[in-house]
């Protein structure tokens, strides 16, 4: 206890200093406005924890900075609004991209399939070539062919502002369905199996030389099954599926929607870290280069298909109860009439954004601390982090649990920008201002340290928050009748501001520990 | 003498590109059909549409000489490093508009800010190394765009507008003197990149290559290292200064995009492009990145900036040593391709 707290000695003064600071804040304000300052301080902490979790998952086992998190970030959101606002364009989309996956989950059959092939190595790498461009050619015939549900930017009755505006007023638009009239549905099914196919024997061509041993087994087939089978039965009950999701309650609608959002963010984080990251483990800035270059790109992506101008994420119903006994005074009015507003020491607090969202994230970091401390991957990924040579060594397969780590941890991300976009709305630019305060919060709380993230996250948080409020009221100058009003660009510059103090004093942040 | 003829044989390559680039305006004038002399009195339309092409492309090319010795010489990745460019554009913007200050003045008051913000940069760098410091770089220039953006300074900078309608002093206004303007620039451009080449091939530029290369062992031969930081910081940091006072002296708005975490990103798009740590990389690449933005903005329109992120990506995966450094590595067998091709061709020899 002793040694431990000699050793600890600069981080728990420097914490001891920011309570106090934070203590004094809130002696100046009334009681309500410090509750509020404090739930909504959570509330921010929250989001940039999720996203500062999995930045810290990612450098900590892998070495790899990934400043694309912000972009993923966004991309969650924008994806959860689609799923929410739009479910016909998500069911459109859903057949041809589980279609494609499907292709090359086969992977195991094309492998065994290459594996008869006796060429030389020069033509059977042209011939490899060839049909790769070739599927992805057809590929890209097949679907700038197939009918998708979209919403056009230029006209403003038909943009995602017009929708999301109608679906916050309670007014769902259902928009016409889309036929299949520039290609049959048969053709267009087959077309998109097959096409991804050839792709994937392509590559299984090419790389065979590294899985030649593998074998068929029925659970290999097991998955892309799966795939294919929920693939076409989703192009078979389309428009049933499409009126079931514009007619559920949006409550539903709403987890599905966050369930999409990360399961994309889970998706694009593991063909990310196979496909760009894992070639550059030897170049460690070139990682961070490309995850700047992905970052830069996905903001372009979002911004060509959802446009540029900031639109809302509808809040689901349970959050949107007003009149009657709201603002609810108890927790049982609350459930009872869905209040989007509660009473809390004589002050209203907004359900979703300051009471849900804390909550959310309290339980994501229990559930990752149970992940990291009791089970046998959360033992890998943090002896991995203690020394990544030694867990080689020891015979696990360490190229895996990369991958399921990155996933995650863009999972992650893309989990806080579905759930922070219902309390913020969406902007191409949330995922920059998101990754700053992200980074902020780590170099604040140590850059591998997991329980340094949250810690620098609610710092990030707590401070924003309070800046904001004092900006409101005014900071009472001692000695003299002046208020000095802290200006909005004072407060991102104050969290700066605490990461180079915190940086000068502790080089490896409040929680990490030196190399 | 014979220092001179060394001087000039060791810079072959700059000094053509140096007089091809001053005869370049009237060699368009040429194939235009307007005469040198009227080139001279700033009169011909394309060349001085290529003119302005070619500061642009100087500007680009001085901001990323600066970050090439900092992140491919010296090894420290700044995110911060567009905050030099931007503090120096907005800084003689408005002492020209704001203050009326006198043209020598403003060259002084951008040096010594460009000095002061070096050494603010310094003062982290004995604390954090690697990645945290560029993270404490990204932090630090992120305020800076901050507070240009905020619409507290609205008078000072025009916050999200951009601060417009600087009065440029006659003798090098864009408009009227851009011939001038041009020659300038591309001596600047030049004289740094030989000083740059000199400082690199120096006792002090090799401790430079030293501490990227492994800074603890050159700690252990004795070197304190951040010294040398600290002097290659500012000198990139006044190289960054000059490039962004010819930014703001050139173009009619600055725009806050200038200081955001995007035009660091481009400063490292060009290294990358041409060759990380070869300097010549950073001329080279500003060519291409500039010419390259220009075409595809013309043929396809809004999203070229997709394409130069994909470039920038395809660069970090397939052509890690950028143009300048693939040729050199490429050199030697090159040379000797060339000399088989010479042999087919000749065969009695």
């Amino acid at each position: 206890m002793k040694t431990n707290l000699r050793k600890n000695s600069k981080a728990i003064i420097v914490l001891t200093v920011i309570a106090v600071f934070l203590f004094v804040a809130a002696r100046g304000m009334s009681g309500k406005d410090v509750l509020i300052t404090v739930l909504r301080g959570f509330s921010i902490g929250s989001v940039t924890f999720l996203v500062a979790a999995g930045f810290s998952l990612i450098f900590g086992l892998l070495d790899v900075l990934n400043l694309a998190q912000g972009t993923l970030y966004m991309i969650g959101a924008y994806v959860g609004w689609t799923v929410y606002v739009r479910p016909d364009t998500f069911v459109d989309l859903l057949t041809p991209i589980l279609l494609i996956l499907a292709g090359f989950a086969f992977s195991a059959l094309w492998g065994r399939l290459a594996g008869l092939v006796k060429l030389a190595p020069k033509p059977r790498k042209t011939i490899a070539w060839l049909l790769i461009l070739v599927g992805f050619g057809l590929l890209a015939v097949v679907l700038t062919r197939y009918p998708i549900a979209k919403w056009d930017l230029d006209v403003y009755t038909e943009s995602p502002i017009t929708y999301s505006y109608m679906a916050d007023q309670g007014m769902r638009i259902i928009p016409a369905e889309v036929a299949f009239d520039r290609i049959s549905p048969f053709l267009a099914l087959a077309g998109l199996l097959l096409t991804s196919a050839i792709s994937a024997f392509g590559i299984a061509l090419l790389n065979r030389d590294e899985n030649r041993s593998k074998s068929i087994t029925w659970r290999k087939l097991l998955v892309p099954g799966i795939l294919l089978l929920v693939g076409i039965l989703a192009a078979v009950f389309n428009s049933r599926i499409t009126s079931w999701m514009f007619n559920m309650s949006t409550n539903l609608l709403f987890v599905i929607a966050i369930l999409i959002a990360v399961l994309s963010g889970v998706g694009l984080g593991a063909l990310m870290e196979t496909t760009l990251i894992r070639p550059l483990y030897n170049r460690p800035i070139y990682q961070l280069m490309l995850t700047l270059g992905l970052g830069t790109i996905g903001l372009q992506i979002v911004q060509a298909v959802w446009g540029r101008p900031e639109f809302v994420f509808p809040k689901p119903e349970f959050f949107i109860g007003t009149g009657g006994a709201c603002p609810a005074t108890n927790i049982r009015d609350l459930f009872a009439n869905h209040c989007s507003t509660i009473l809390l020491l004589g002050g209203r607090v907004r359900v979703y954004d300051e009471i849900f969202i804390p909550i959310v994230g309290i339980i994501v970091l229990i559930l990752v601390w149970i992940l990291l401390k009791r089970s046998r991957i959360g033992m890998i990924i943090r002896a991995g982090v203690q020394d990544r040579q030694m867990v080689e060594a020891l015979g696990i397969n360490v190229r895996r649990v990369f991958t399921l780590v990155f996933a995650l941890g863009v999972g992650l991300a893309a989990f806080g920008g579905a759930l922070a976009a219902s309390s913020s709305g969406l902007t191409p630019t949330m995922g920059e201002r998101l990754l700053l305060s992200a980074l902020i919060a780590l170099a604040i709380g140590g850059l591998t340290s997991f329980p340094g993230a949250a810690l620098g996250s609610l710092l990030v948080g707590l401070i924003q928050q309070f800046m904001i409020k004092y900006g409101q009221i005014g900071i009472p100058l001692p000695f003299t009748d002046a208020v000095f009003k802290p200006s909005p660009p004072l407060v991102p510059a104050s969290t700066v501001l605490l990461m180079v103090v915190v940086l000068l004093i502790l080089p490896h942040g409040l929680l990490g520990t030196k190399e | 003498m014979k220092n001179i003829s060394g001087f000039l044989t060791k810079n072959r390559g700059i000094l053509i590109f140096f007089a091809v680039m001053l005869l370049l305006p009237f060699l368009v004038g040429l194939i235009e059909g307007s005469s040198p002399a009227l080139i001279w009195s700033n009169q011909g339309s394309i060349s001085k549409f290529v003119e302005g092409l070619g500061i642009e492309i100087f500007v680009l090319a001085l901001f990323a000489l600066s970050f090439d010795l900092l992140f491919g010489i010296t090894g420290l990745l700044s995110f911060g490093h567009a905050m030099f460019f931007a503090v120096a554009a907005y800084l003689t913007g408005i002492a020209l508009k704001t203050l009326s200050m006198p043209f020598g003045g403003v060259v002084l008051l951008v040096l010594l800010a460009a000095i002061v913000q070096a050494l603010l940069f310094s003062l982290v760098l004995p604390r954090v190394k690697g990645i945290t410091f560029t993270l404490v770089s990204l932090g630090l220039a992120s305020v800076f765009h901050i507070i240009v953006m905020s619409s507290d300074m609205i008078n000072l900078t025009g916050a999200d507008v951009g601060l417009q309608g600087v009065p440029v002093p006659a003798f090098i206004s864009p408009v009227t003197e851009r011939l001038r303007f041009y020659a300038i620039a591309l001596t600047l451009l030049v004289a740094t990149y030989l000083f740059y080449r000199r400082f690199v091939a120096s006792p002090t530029g090799r401790v430079c290559v030293a501490i990227r290369e492994n800074e603890d062992r050159a700690k252990m031969l004795g070197y304190n290292t951040t010294i040398f930081k600290v002097v290659a910081m500012i000198i990139s940091s006044l190289t960054a200064s000059a490039a962004g006072m010819l930014h703001a002296l050139y173009q009619p708005i600055i725009s806050p995009s200038v200081a955001d975490l995007g035009y660091t990103v481009t400063g490292l798009l060009i290294v990358l492009i041409g060759g990380v740590g070869t300097l010549s990389g950073a001329i080279v690449g500003a060519f291409v990145l500039r010419l390259l933005d220009f075409t595809l903005r013309r043929f396809i329109g809004e999203s070229a900036s997709f394409i130069t992120g994909a470039i920038y990506v395809i660069f970090v995966l397939f052509v890690p040593y950028g143009v300048v450094g693939t040729m050199r590595l490429r050199q030697l067998s090159t040379k000797s391709g060339w000399q088989r091709l010479a042999g087919l061709l000749n065969p009695k020899k």
